[in-house]
């Protein structure tokens, strides 16, 4: 499958950026672009983040996960605290950057 | 599905977990290039050693920019895994690169205290 | 090739010197979002215009 080119992959590493996650988030929604987002390792503290539900409710359940391995890490309960606005679904491993890199024409890290 | 050039940056001591994003990727059939920066070397645990000889049996590579590659993370052979590259040639090698992702948080000003140092 | 530099904080003399090997021979463009009102609109544009992002940290 080729990439969207009308894809931006925000692949989201560090905890700091939530300012820039929304912005450029809806930005792209804006733009008529779709961002697909993945949050991984301590970037995960996000999902605690009272705008978090509203961004992955705008995403969609396909275009945004986080990895569930780092939530459990990070003193999370990836079984019975499943964050506000996803579902179990979006619980995922890092093939889901895997996908970012394939799907998305373009990709930005955050 | 094409194979893509990946490399990641980990200049904070607290995000070598970017060795497993690259290992991720690596198991994807990427090549992953997680580059630890001026000496931000994680505890070499068992389980993050084995990480990084999977990257390099994936034909990815672990390296050291800025640093002398640890001797303490070696294969049963007593070889280091990883391999040292200069800022310049980082930068040359990443000319070619498909994805560059600086991973996680800027180097820290202090050094780490004892609560936190191991 | 359209290269695109992104900052989320002041570049370190490492990132300055990876920056300009990068940007070498290419059709270069930057973007801070070390500022107090990032203008995302832009970014997005200039995100899309490139070939190639890269976002610091």
């Amino acid at each position: 499958m080729a990439a969207d080119p009308n894809k931006l992959a925000i692949f989201v590493t560090s905890p700091q950026n939530m300012r820039h996650v929304m912005g450029i988030a809806n930005a792209a929604k804006k733009a008529g672009k779709t961002p697909m987002i993945f949050f991984t390792f301590k970037s995960i503290h996000l999902t605690k983040d009272a705008r978090f539900a509203d961004l992955a409710e705008q995403c969609g359940e396909e275009n945004l996960a986080i990895c569930a391995d780092s939530y459990t890490c990070e003193g999370y309960d990836s079984a019975a605290d499943i964050p506000a606005g996803l579902t179990a679904n979006q619980m995922r491993t890092q093939a889901f950057h895997g996908a970012l890199l394939d799907e998305c024409g373009k990709y930005i890290v955050l | 599905m094409e194979s893509l050039k990946v490399y990641i940056l980990v200049a904070n001591r607290m995000y070598c977990d970017g060795v497993r994003s690259g290992l991720g990727l690596a198991v994807e059939n990427h090549y992953a290039y997680p580059v630890i920066m001026n000496g931000e070397f994680p505890n070499f645990s068992t389980y993050m050693t084995e990480n990084i000889a999977w990257v390099m049996d994936m034909e990815g590579q672990v390296y050291s920019c800025g640093a002398a590659a640890p001797d303490n993370c070696v294969d049963e052979e007593g070889d280091k895994l990883i391999a040292e590259i200069a800022l310049n040639e980082l930068g040359e090698a990443m000319r070619d690169a498909d994805f560059i992702i600086p991973y996680g948080l800027p180097k820290q000003t202090n050094e780490p205290p004892p609560a936190c140092a191991e | 090739m359209k290269i695109l530099q992104v900052y989320r904080s002041e570049p370190s003399d490492d990132v300055k010197t990876l920056v300009g090997i990068l940007n070498r021979d290419r059709d270069a463009d930057e973007f801070s979002l070390n500022v107090e009102n990032p203008d995302y609109d832009q970014l997005v544009e200039k995100v899309f215009a490139a070939d190639k992002t890269v976002c610091w940290w």
